[in-house]
Formats: C-alpha cells, structure tokens, sequence
C-alpha cells in the first residue's frame, strides 16, 4: 500500500489522483509558526463551518513544532485519528471526513467533521402506535444507534461497525446484548456480512437477500423494525440487530412468523387485550387470503358452501356479469391492486382525486354497468383491509392470495386445501439462522406460546424465548 | 433434523386416525352393522400392541436397514426393504383411492374431470421428494388441526346421534369377524412407524406412551363411528365418506351453511398429508437400502406418483372393484406384513 511522505505537494498530489473528482477539493493554509497544512475534503459531504471553526482557525495560529501529536492537541475536536496509508485517507475523504496534510510530516491526521443531514425522529408511519413510544429510526446510523444505546444503559450493548458495498462502503452496525444473543448466530451474521460483494447497499432490504437461507424463497426470512423500541426488545430477547446507514429500517435475526403478529402496543396493554388483538390479526389475515379464493370456489364448484338465502343473493348479484366468476374477482383485484400502488406513489393532492375516481367511477359505475358485481367488491375489500392488519406481510400474503384465487378458480376448493398444505409443509421446513420460522408451532415450544399469537401476562415471561436458544435464559427473576 | 418423541405421539394419536374416517365406516357397516365398533378397537389394540414393540426396537437408535443388516446381511436387508416398500405402496393405495373418491364427492356439486384431482399427485411428489423427517414439523401443525376438525364435527353431530343403536351388541353374529378381516387393509401404522426408526431418539416409557396415544387416537375414531351409525343407523351403509357427512343434520346449516366443512376442509387436509405417507415412507425404505443420493429420492417420487396418477386414471370409474380386490384378494397381506412383522422384528438379535 502506497504511504504518505513528508513532502506535502507529492502527498497532496499522490491523494488527489486517488481523488480526481472535481468536488474533492483542497485547502493550503499555514500557521504563524510557519507550516505549511492542506486539507483534502468532500465538499458536499464536509462541514466547512466546522473545519473552519475547529481546525483551520486554532492552526492558524499555531506556532508549536510540525508534528502530528503536537498538531493534534490544537485542534478542537473529538474526533481526530492519524492515518499514513493513500488508500485508508481516500477512503476517508469521501467517507466525509477531511484529510489534514503538512509540511515535514509522513502522517495525515483525519478529522471528523462530516456533514450530517437529517431528518426529524418521527413516528414511523408503518407502525403507528396509540400507547408506548412515538420514536422511529431516521436514515442516520449514529442516530438510530444513540437511540439503541440510550435503552440500554449497560455495557453488555455490542455496537460492531463494517462496511458493506464495494462502492458505497455503506456502514452497517450489528448490535446484540453480549451474553444474551446466541454467539453462533452473531458469528455466522458477521461471516455473511464479510461474503457480501456488491457494488452498493442502498437500503437495508439489500441485505436480507444475503442474511436469508432461502435467498429467492418468497417467505420473509428476517425481521424487521422501523421503532428502536421494538428492536431493543428483540435485542434483549436474545436477537441480533443490523442497523444500515441511510435506511430507516432496521433488521432483526433470527426472524419467527409471529413476529409480525405483534405489535409493540401489545406489550403495554393487558394481555387478554393483546391476545384478542394478536388472534384478530391472524383471524384477518387469514379471511384476507382465504375469503377471495373460497367465494370463487364456492361459485364454480360447490354452492352448498353458502346458507340458502345468501346464495340467492348472490345468484341476483352476478346474474347480469359477463365474467366468469374468477376472472371477475381478478379484475376486482387488479384494480385494487392498481389503486394501491398509484396511491402510494402518487402525489398527495392527486390521492383525493384518485380515491373519488376509484371508489365512485370504478367502484359504483362498474357494478351499475354490470361489468362486476357487488359481493365481488365487499370481498375485495374486505381482504384488501384484512391484508393490512398485518402490514409487514403484505407482500407475502397479497402473492398468496392471488395464488389462492387462481387455484381455486381452476380446481376449486380442493385446490386450496393443497396449496394450503403446500404451504404449510414450505413453512415449517424452513429455517434461517438453525431457528425454525414457524417456532413455536412447529416445533411445538410449549415455553413461547406464551408469547406468541397469546400473550400471557409479563409476569408469567420470566425467562427468553427458548428457540432463540439465548445463552441466558431468565430476563427476570 | 430428527423427530421429536412428541411428533411420533402426535402422529399416532392426530395424523394415523384419520385414515378410518372416510370409507372405513360405510365398509364396516356393510358386514358388522351395529357392531361396527368392535372390529376398528380389535385393530387399534393390535396395532397398539405392534407398536409398542416398534418403539421398543427404537431403544437401538438404528433405522429399520440397520438392524436388519446386522441380523441378515446386506443382500437380504436390502430385498426386506424393497418388499416392505412394496407393500407399503400397495397399502397406499387404499387412502389414495379413498382421498380420490372423497374429493370427487365432498369438493364439488358435480363429477369432476379426473384432472381435478391431478395437482394432488404434483403436491405428493413434492412432498415425498423431501427428507421423511421433515414431516414431524407437519405432525405438529396437523395435530391440532385433527383435534379441532373431529371435535367440530363431533359436536354438531352428537345432538342428531342414538347411541342406543349401537345395541345389541353381538348382533351382527359373525359379521364383525368378516368386518375385522376386510378393515385391515385400513390398519398398517406400524409399518409405517418402523421406517422412522432411527429417526427419533428414544426414552425410557417411549414404548408404552406411544401404545396409549394411538389408542387415544382409536378412542376418539371410535367415538366418531358411534356417532355415525348413532345417526344413520341402517342407511350408515349409504353415507360414503363419513366424516363429510356425519354433520349434515346439524339445525344451523340452513341459516349459516355448511359450516361443518370448515371443518371438513381442515381434516381433508390432514387426509392429503396422511395419504402421501405411506408411499413417503416407501421411498425412505428404498433410500435408506442404496444410499441417498438426492436425485434417487427425486426420480422414485415423481415416478412412483406418476404411477399412481395413470392407476387413477385407469381406474377412474372402477374405484370400488379395486377396493374390493383390496379387500377380498389381498386383505391377507396385511396382517402379515402390518402386523406380525413389525411384532416379530423386536426379537432380532442385538448386533454391536
């Protein structure tokens, strides 16, 4: 690796050809004592101001001796490091830190006056909360992880920084309660964080294609949290955390299925209501894949399935519609599925437009024009609601519910008992991390069911989750 | 990944009843009549005992190759394995053609094409292409499935039920006899259970704990078969695929609709997963014989449910004569290979 000298042009020279960006910009100055400095920064990712107000203005002044240990004790700033390698301070630079070169010396200090920009700690819009904290992750990595290390006031909170990305050297934190966490878990995370080779990590769902044991499965293989809350409770469960600089959302493994049935809210209000709270998910979201698939069932190949009377209503509601009944609930689909997407991406004074437009002109005047009828509607919406009762398998379960109603449309009921089952048998197959996704059902651990689509009482949770297989078992005494 | 010994006890008490839930009822019916109940506990006793004594064999933590290995050799373990796979797989057909008939009659107002039943053989296929163990996590998904399907069902059945038609007993003379011998095509868990040993750590009491959950599990199918001939008596005979049926009275059908095939649907799944175990289990015998390269599983699975496809479609209109070959002709098969085999393997020998 090539070294700095102490002759300041050639090193300057020698980083600036590492550099030749135009925004890489230098800044000769020199003290009263008469040393010649240079600082090599990232314009649009250095603080100017604070350069200026913590190093250029005391070295002005400076007239001690031209090396780095003495330069040091005049700059005011916490954050100063020395560094000799070309590489490492090319690195530095465009990571925002800028790079001080002087006269006489082969060592470069490093300052850390790096621009941060931020946005606001907000309440996550995804996970919104009546009771508990408001708090949610911003896109800043030394942000989120203050936010960590402010629940945890001891020093068994491991915060481990690397970086990910061949280009975007993207800094991920892997944080993990030391003696809690399974140490095979936190090894094997750290082994596949190495592996990655990509050119960068935009955000932290990159790295769940490389976290998952089954990378193209279509089945979520790691948590994840948008609520610092929510991630220093799975911490202190025994989980390991990955905190990505510049995504919002962090990730949690060993991932369990019923993870996303909980709500941090359910931790804060009584059990009997968490309970009925956690059963109503699961109750919707079941009625979100299921209801779609079984009134196209029930149509083509079993009419036995409705109670006389609504079979009659329903025979007056579609007798009119020129579609089969599948290709009728899929139109209905589709829309919904179009609205949603448009109305996500849209701009939000066009979405009071687009909800008139598809509620009144596609909702009413397709039923008043026969093209669809009214029961398939209800039933969309109603699965269209019961998928977002649990928003964080929404991908999933929208797939699923659309492989449903194609089963059921071409084999009827018996399909959907078999895709049920093909499901099923998927599910508990898989693991990720040695920890079964569909824990504690399948393998049954009689210990977590007390927390997971139940919730008992928090007294009644004296020790971690057995499959998480914590090195330390009991949390309370 | 092992079975836990509580995924072998589901099995036994959850997933190996509902294989006598569906035509069993109406063929006992045809012989033993209201003595319907004596032949099904003659065979859930022994098949408990049968059991028992495989899971005694489990204390030498080997799979069934092993041991026989050790007693007779390689060439004649591996000719006992293929023959038990053999007939396992004839013994497999007996769900399958049940599974076929069922879905064909409970899905579906009018017949289907025999391509309905096609995505079946792809789900098999599938699932039997993939390591045996594997099924213990499904046990424990499909025991409480069991559970609440047989308990809905029985509960919107009871109040049409007369038990007291079930009495006399002994009414039917010799015909519960002739019942016993036809219903064991229905009864081969043992069998089944001696190819997962070695798949499952054994403990002290496994043996006897086993015994009682599959007699758990007989207790409730004997419970259910009261309740039916309790409600149809003498017309039991005609109600084909009985735990569809067994509900049908229930008063709130007409306001609510077919609710009970919420619970139907629940046991039919427990059924698919139960229907493909005996060729599961085939093609771990033939595995666990020549090694286990992962394309020799794949092949023997797509090619052994290809067979069954064309059987199904040969076999389309003709279901009931090839039940009753099975019933007739080959029906001393089975207390052969179901029974006094698996009974007779615990005194093998020990082997170092």
């Amino acid at each position: 690796m090539k070294q700095i000298t102490g002759d300041l042009k050639k090193s300057v020279d020698a980083l600036k050809k590492l550099l030749p960006a135009e925004d890489i910009l230098t800044f000769p100055f020199s003290s009263e004592g008469g040393i010649a400095f240079t600082c090599v920064f990232a314009d649009p990712v250095t603080d100017k101001e604070l350069l200026g107000e913590q190093v250029v203005r005391p070295l002005s002044r400076y007239t001690g001796a031209a090396t780095s240990s003495e330069v040091k004790k005049h700059i005011v700033s916490p954050e100063v490091r020395t560094g000799t390698e070309l590489r490492t301070l090319a690195d530095e630079v465009l990571a925002g830190n800028p790079v001080l070169l002087f006269e006489g010396m082969d060592e470069a200090l490093i300052l850390g006056t790096k621009k941060v920009f931020v946005r606001a700690i907000a309440e996550p819009s995804t996970d919104v909360t009546v009771r508990g904290p408001r708090e949610g992750f911003i896109e800043d990595l030394k942000i989120n992880t203050s936010l960590i290390r402010r629940r945890f006031k001891t020093e068994e909170l491991m915060i481990e920084t690397s970086e990910v990305g061949r280009r975007s050297k993207t800094a991920v934190a892997l944080c993990y309660l030391e003696g809690t966490a399974k140490r095979d878990v936190i090894e094997e995370v750290k082994g596949r964080l190495e592996e990655i080779d990509v050119d960068i990590i935009p955000d932290s769902s990159y790295l769940t294609h490389f976290l998952s044991s089954r990378p193209f499965s279509l089945v979520k293989q790691v948590g994840t949290t948008e609520k610092p809350d929510i991630f220093c409770a799975k911490l202190a469960e025994g989980r390991v955390g990955l905190i990505v600089d510049g995504s919002p959302i962090a990730l949690t493994l060993p991932y369990l299925l019923t993870e996303d049935f909980q709500s941090s809210e359910d931790y804060f209000v009584s059990a009997y209501r968490a309970t009925f709270t956690r059963l109503l998910r699961l109750f919707a979201l079941l009625v979100a894949i299921y209801l779609p698939a079984f009134y196209v069932a029930a149509q083509l190949f079993r009419l036995q399935l409705f109670p006389i009377k609504l079979l009659l209503t329903i025979a007056g509601a579609i007798r009119d519609i020129p579609f089969s009944p599948s290709l009728e609930m899929l139109l209905v689909l589709l829309v919904l599925e179009v609205l949603n997407e448009a109305s996500i991406r849209m701009p939000k004074y066009v979405g009071m437009a687009l909800s008139v437009v598809g509620a009144l002109v596609l909702g009413e005047t397709a039923v008043s024009a026969g093209f669809v009828s009214t029961p398939a509607i209800i039933i969309i919406a109603f699965s269209g609601i019961g998928l977002y009762a649990v928003p964080n398998l929404i991908e999933q379960t929208g797939v699923l519910r659309l492989a449903m109603l194609l089963v059921a449309g071409s084999v009827g009921t018996y399909g959907i008992v078999l895709l049920t089952g093909f499901v099923l048998f998927y599910l508990v197959t898989c693991e990720n991390f040695g920890t079964p996704l569909v824990a504690p059902f399948s393998p049954i651990v009689g210990h977590d069911l007390k927390d997971s689509i139940l919730k008992y009482n928090y007294g009644s949770l004296k020790t971690r989750p057995k499959t998480l297989k914590s090195p330390n078992r009991r949390r309370q005494k | 990944m092992k079975l836990s010994r509580r995924q072998i006890y589901l099995f036994l008490a959850c997933v190996a009843p509902i294989g006598k839930l569906v035509v069993l009822p109406t063929e006992l019916v045809r012989e033993a009549k209201n003595d319907l109940l004596l032949p099904v506990a003659i065979h859930f006793l022994v098949q408990a005992a049968v059991i028992f004594c495989v899971l005694l064999l489990g204390r030498r933590e080997r799979g069934l190759y092993e041991i026989l290995e050790g007693t007779f050799g390689r060439v004649f373990a591996k000719i006992c394995m293929v023959t038990l796979s053999l007939f396992l797989l004839l013994a497999g057909l007996v769900p399958l053609i049940e599974q076929q008939l069922f879905v064909q009659g409970v899905f579906y107002d009018t017949l289907p094409s025999v391509i309905a039943y096609a995505p079946f053989f792809v789900f098999a296929a599938y699932l039997a292409s993939k390591p045996l163990a594997h099924m213990g996590r499904v046990w424990d998904i499909l025991a409480p499935l069991f559970a609440v399907g047989l308990l809905g069902i029985l509960l919107l059945s009871v109040g049409s039920a007369d038990y007291a038609a079930l009495l006399p007993i002994g009414a039917s003379g010799t015909g519960f006899l002739k019942s016993t011998l036809s219903a064991s095509v229905w009864f081969f868990d043992a069998p089944l259970l001696l190819l997962l040993l070695g798949k499952f750590e054994y403990r002290e009491g496994m043996a006897w704990k086993g015994a009682l959950c599959y007699l758990g599990g007989g207790l409730a199918v004997l419970f259910f078969l009261a309740t039916f001939y309790g409600i149809f008596e003498e017309t039991a005979i005609n109600q084909i695929f009985a735990f569809s049926k067994t509900a049908k009275y229930f008063s709130g059908i007409t306001v609510l609709g077919r609710i009970d095939y919420i619970f139907v649907y629940a046991l039919a799944l427990v059924l698919a997963f139960y229907t493909v175990l005996p060729a599961q289990c085939a093609i771990d015998g033939v595995v666990q014989a020549f090694g286990s390269p992962r394309h020799l599983q794949t092949i023997l699975s797509a090619g052994i449910f290809l067979g069954y496809f064309v059987l199904s479609l040969v076999f389309d209109y003709s279901f009931f004569a090839l039940l009753k070959f099975m019933t007739k002709a080959l029906v001393y098969l089975f207390p052969v290979f179901a029974t006094l085999i698996p009974a007779l393997l615990l005194t093998l020998g020990r082997q170092p």
